[in-house]
């Protein structure tokens, strides 16, 4: 049976159900993010984890030096399970007409590598036999519809040698088909990736195996034996060395899962936080207005802890109301983010797990947030006085002049009724400060959101129209002399073209490491400019190397500081480290032609060439002029990666748009349950005013101007706030790959106000509405209203 | 400004579950005439004041405000019908907390045509609150703030005072101070008051005292020579 203290409850949460309505879908929404991208976020990396181990995912590659005796070395570590030697060559792959820059990876043929095996979707896995039999990473199969039996031609010394595809693969290295750490985001008509014998490999690099993989016992990692076996490697010349958790795909998915916890986090905080906010107005009003009823129960014999408990319920509720099917929908939406997820991705392995702990904990998260909330005003009436509650005396706030008022006496002369709304902000100090929070909290809120979009375009507006300034970039299918760069000007469209050479380095200094590019280019070099961390523009130095501002940390070190580069072509030097630059996308290291060429003591080709176009070129014919050139291995144009990355922006906007639409309803809940709270407890004054002749119109205009006020006084503290929690969480994505520096147009604080004061004038209209409806005779009859 | 009432029905609910709060009243109160409304509780006499300042509507019958029938008002009539005629006085006194006393007054003097703010000050010290204007409600003691409400009464100069069981909230002395106050107020201006209490000996003070029960008029009584309000006791 239903006891009289309980269908109180239920029934005073019917009487106020808008505003519970808004506590509990705030709670619903914050627990399910919670749940969906807690969930994602555990499912996605045991997805990962478990693509690791079924695919033998190398936890450490060296590469360069001599890799015999590193493969020795490493196989005599105990703690080392598999070591493979393989073969891995960047060259040029031609399909059809379309020539992009490739990387051929060896493998054996018959059997599968006991490092980074692949996942065969398609064909079957190449037997021993044909050389020419190759396996196609899935992201260039996709692109160019490559099935087996289809063929593709592989630059082979000077020539182009033909190669059947066997099969389709995906592969635990190639998940993002990043080129490089310094090269994260390719266009599929520029990099490819296909798995070729061993035997066709070197026939490629005219070498021996150029990399040693190895997969430690149970795909563990491993620091100690990391440290050991790279510090060995360089010793006898590897250039480049990395761990699982560095490997390019595997860093920038890394990255992105990151992203998906933080967010797990970030996002469910601000909505418990904002449903707690109004969840104890709310129970702070009925508290208040309930102070007789306490009395009565209290002086008939109800112990405080059973009014206690009362009051807890209409916090606990909402809570159980909300986050119960919060959770379920959260960790249901969580399996089908996974699978879009992994299939997008084409990650070989799913693996959706059912977490009790986050459904557990993400009840109990909204439950303690609703609870927390309550607990304050349950404590208060507790502790009411039951014969001076019964005689129905409020506790009443002596009234006082406005802040604005005291600071600017002037204000003490603007008609009565405006004084009383200026006054109204401050009447109650403690539901206009959460009022305000809330403000705060949506701002936050579509600040975080709202900032990534505008950062991540500035980052690619910096990255791709103020640093980049060449149109598009060509790769040499081998080191070419710069007059042939030169000679590219020759050709219809080109405006403008200038050599560079990059090469794998490692750069040392303090006992530290870091594997990267060096690029030279021409010392007065016009298609790539150098933004100074200090904000201005530098030109490339005469003397020293310049070097990406990530360095400056991983490498402790600091301008006229000496670095020691070791080159993949064996050859160390030291240089100066003249400045650093602040490029959003990757860490190079930069040198100046002249000085690269005195300290080579001869001149140097080029690997590739920036191009610049003339107005009005047919990007496309230009394209396939160039493509045409038998020096040339691939084409890269700038714009179509910028549009590339555009087009990742959509789902951006699309997370942008959902988190706006959550933040409007959170600052809908929050301002709603504070407004109709504020009308509510001056019904009695409204019914005065209307009784003595005020019109309903002029008492609405003076509560919309008080609500506005209040939340006007949140707008730029949410401003303030907003920035600095979006720069902590771009921050927050910072890496050697990707530096995130917070921009925020100054538009976008104007719509997310203009979007505040618009949910603000929505939620007060209830309330306004509910003036229409008193009735004058029976309130300004109440004790209290 | 005289007030008829004729034939006047207010009934609350509908059916089975209506409740008739006034059955069929007649009644004239010619201009400046202190009429006391006598009754127990629910015997209909706050609805009979809320009818006559317009916060409510008749289900039959007429009322007529100095001529004008209240029921072809509209709202914006009954709004102006109040803000020129009616003052009103509560049992809860019903001040604006974040107002001082002399801002309440203010907020209802803004609302003549005359713009009365400048009253304001005048009518409340002549409710003898010359030296509380600028305190809150807070600080004020009940019998204090009921004068504010007086005064927020009579600053727009109407010529009808409605008071609801003015002294309900106050101790004898207060509410005793209180009444006279009204009372000659009410002489000084020639106002049209109706006093709504069930405090039977508040009834000497009235020029006219009208009984009601249950909805109807049952008595209704000249006092010959109504008594100062200062000397009534309870």
């Amino acid at each position: 049976m239903v006891k009289p203290l309980q269908r109180k409850l239920w029934r005073d949460i019917r009487r106020h159900r808008a505003q519970f309505i808004a506590i509990t879908v705030t709670i619903f929404l914050g627990v399910g993010i919670f749940g969906a991208a807690w969930d994602s976020y555990s499912n996605l990396v045991a997805s990962y984890d478990q693509t690791a181990i079924d695919y033998r995912f190398a936890n450490l590659t060296l590469a360069g030096g001599d890799t015999a005796a590193i493969a020795d070395l490493a196989s005599d570590n105990p703690g080392v399970e598999s070591v493979e030697t393989r073969t891995t060559a960047d060259v040029a792959f031609r399909v059809g007409d379309t020539k992009l820059l490739g990387r051929a990876v060896g493998i054996p043929t018959g059997d599968q590598p006991t490092v980074n095996r692949l996942d065969v979707s398609a064909g079957t896995y190449p037997s021993n036999g044909d050389p020419a039999v190759v396996l196609v990473e899935d992201h260039m199969a996709n692109h160019f519809d490559l099935v087996p039996g289809d063929t593709f031609d592989i630059l082979v010394g000077d020539s182009w040698q033909a190669v059947t595809v066997g099969g389709v693969a995906l592969s635990p290295e190639y998940i993002w088909p990043a080129r490089d750490r310094q090269d994260i985001i390719t266009t599929p008509d520029n990099f490819g990736v296909a798995f070729v014998s061993e035997e066709l490999a070197r026939s490629i690099t005219g070498t021996s195996a150029n990399e040693v993989v190895l997969y430690y016992s149970d795909g563990e990692p491993n620091d100690r034996i990391t440290a050991d076996l790279s510090s060995a490697a360089r010793d006898l010349g590897a250039t480049n060395i990395y761990t699982r958790e560095e490997q390019p795909s595997n860093n920038a998915l890394t990255e992105d899962v990151k992203g998906l916890e933080e967010m797990a986090i970030f996002f469910p905080m601000m909505f418990l936080a904002a449903a707690g906010l109004a969840a104890y107005v709310m129970i702070s009003r009925l508290v208040h207005a309930q102070r007789p009823h306490i009395g009565t129960f209290l002086a008939n014999g109800f112990t405080r802890r059973q009014v206690l408990r009362h009051y807890l319920g209409y916090g606990v509720l909402p809570g159980l109301i909300g986050s119960i099917p919060g959770a379920i929908v959260g960790v249901l939406l969580a399996r089908t983010i996974t699978r879009l997820y992994t299939n997008i991705l084409s990650i070989p392995l799913t693996v959706v797990d059912f977490y009790p702990a986050t459904l557990l904990g993400a009840i109990a998260f909204g439950v303690i947030a609703s609870l927390l909330a309550a607990l304050a005003p349950a404590l208060v009436a507790s502790r009411v006085l039951p014969a001076e509650a019964m005689r129905g005396e409020t506790p009443s706030g002596g009234g006082r002049r406005s802040l604005l008022e005291r600071l600017i006496p002037p204000l003490r002369r603007i008609p009565t009724a405006w004084r009383m709304t200026l006054r109204g902000v401050g009447r109650n100090p403690r539901r206009t400060i959460y009022t305000i929070i809330g403000v705060v909290l949506s701002l936050m809120l579509v600040l975080v959101s709202w900032g990534m979009i505008d950062t991540v375009q500035n980052l690619m507006d910096r990255q791709f129209v103020e640093i980049q300034q060449e149109d598009a970039t060509v790769f040499f299918a081998g080191p070419t002399a710069t007059e042939e760069v030169a000679a590219l000007t020759d050709i219809d469209g080109v405006a403008a073209a200038e050599p560079a050479l990059t090469l794998p380095v490692a750069l040392s200094a303090n006992g530290e490491h870091y594997e990267t590019a060096l690029m030279v280019l021409p010392d007065d070099t016009e298609l790539h400019r150098f933004a100074d961390v200090g904000g201005g523009w530098i030109d490339l130095p005469p003397e020293g190397v310049v070097l990406g501002q990530a360095t400056r940390d991983l490498l402790d070190i600091e301008a006229g500081e000496t670095v020691t580069m070791a080159l993949g072509t064996g050859t160390t030097l030291n240089a100066e480290v003249a400045a650093f630059v602040d490029e959003p996308l990757g860490t190079m290291a930069y040198v100046g032609r002249s000085q690269a060429e005195a300290l080579a003591g001869s001149a140097l080709p080029a690997t590739s060439a920036l191009i610049a176009y003339e107005d009005g070129v047919d990007a496309k014919a230009l394209r396939n002029t160039v493509t045409d050139l038998p020096q040339v291995a691939a084409f890269e144009d700038a714009n179509v990666l910028f549009d590339l990355m555009q087009r990742f922006m959509i789902l951006f906007y699309a997370f942008v748009g959902v988190m706006l639409v959550f933040g409007g309803a959170m600052a809908f809940a929050l301002i709603f349950n504070s407004m109709s709270v504020n009308i509510a407890e001056r019904t009695r004054e409204v019914a005065t005013l209307l009784a003595v002749g005020t019109e309903r119109r002029s008492i609405s205009r003076y509560i919309t101007a008080e609500n506005m006020l209040v939340a006007a006084m949140g707008i730029p503290l949410g401003l303030i706030a907003g920035h600095f929690a979006a720069s902590a969480a771009m921050s927050s994505f910072n890496s050697d790959l990707f530096t995130f520096k917070l921009h925020i147009q100054p538009t976008t604080y104007l719509l997310a106000s203009l979007a505040i004061v618009v949910v603000a004038l929505i939620s007060q209209i209830p309330g306004l509405r509910a003036i229409r409806r008193i009735s004058i005779p029976k309130i300004v009859k109440e004790r209290s209203a | 400004m005289a007030i008829e009432m004729a034939g006047v029905w207010k009934t609350f609910g509908e059916g089975h579950t209506a409740v008739h709060a006034l059955k069929d009243v007649d009644f004239k109160g010619p201009q400046g005439e202190l009429a006391v409304i006598l009754g127990p509780s629910g015997s209909g006499k706050t609805t009979l004041l809320n009818l006559v300042g317009a916060i409510d509507n008749v289900t039959d019958g007429r009322i007529e405000v100095g001529g004008v029938d209240l029921a072809s008002l509209d709202v914006d009539g009954q709004v102006r019908y109040r803000r020129e005629n009616v003052g009103f006085v509560f049992q809860f006194f019903n001040l604006i907390p974040t107002l001082t006393a002399l801002e309440n007054v203010e907020l209802v003097a803004d609302l003549t045509a005359d713009n009365g703010t400048d009253r304001a000050e005048d009518v409340l010290a002549k409710v003898g609150l010359a030296d509380r204007i600028h305190h809150f409600p807070a600080q004020l003691s009940g019998g204090e703030q009921q004068r504010v409400a007086i005064a927020r009464a009579l600053v727009k100069q109407p010529p009808i005072l409605l008071c609801d069981e003015p002294t309900g909230e106050l101790d004898f002395e207060t509410g005793r101070m209180i009444l006279q106050l009204l009372q000659d107020i009410s002489r000084e201006q020639n106002q049209t008051v109706l006093l709504v209490t069930h405090n039977a000996a508040i009834g000497y003070m009235g020029d006219r005292v009208l009984k009601l029960r249950s909805g109807e008029i049952v008595d209704d009584a000249r006092n010959a020579t109504p008594r100062e309000a200062g000397t009534l006791t309870w």
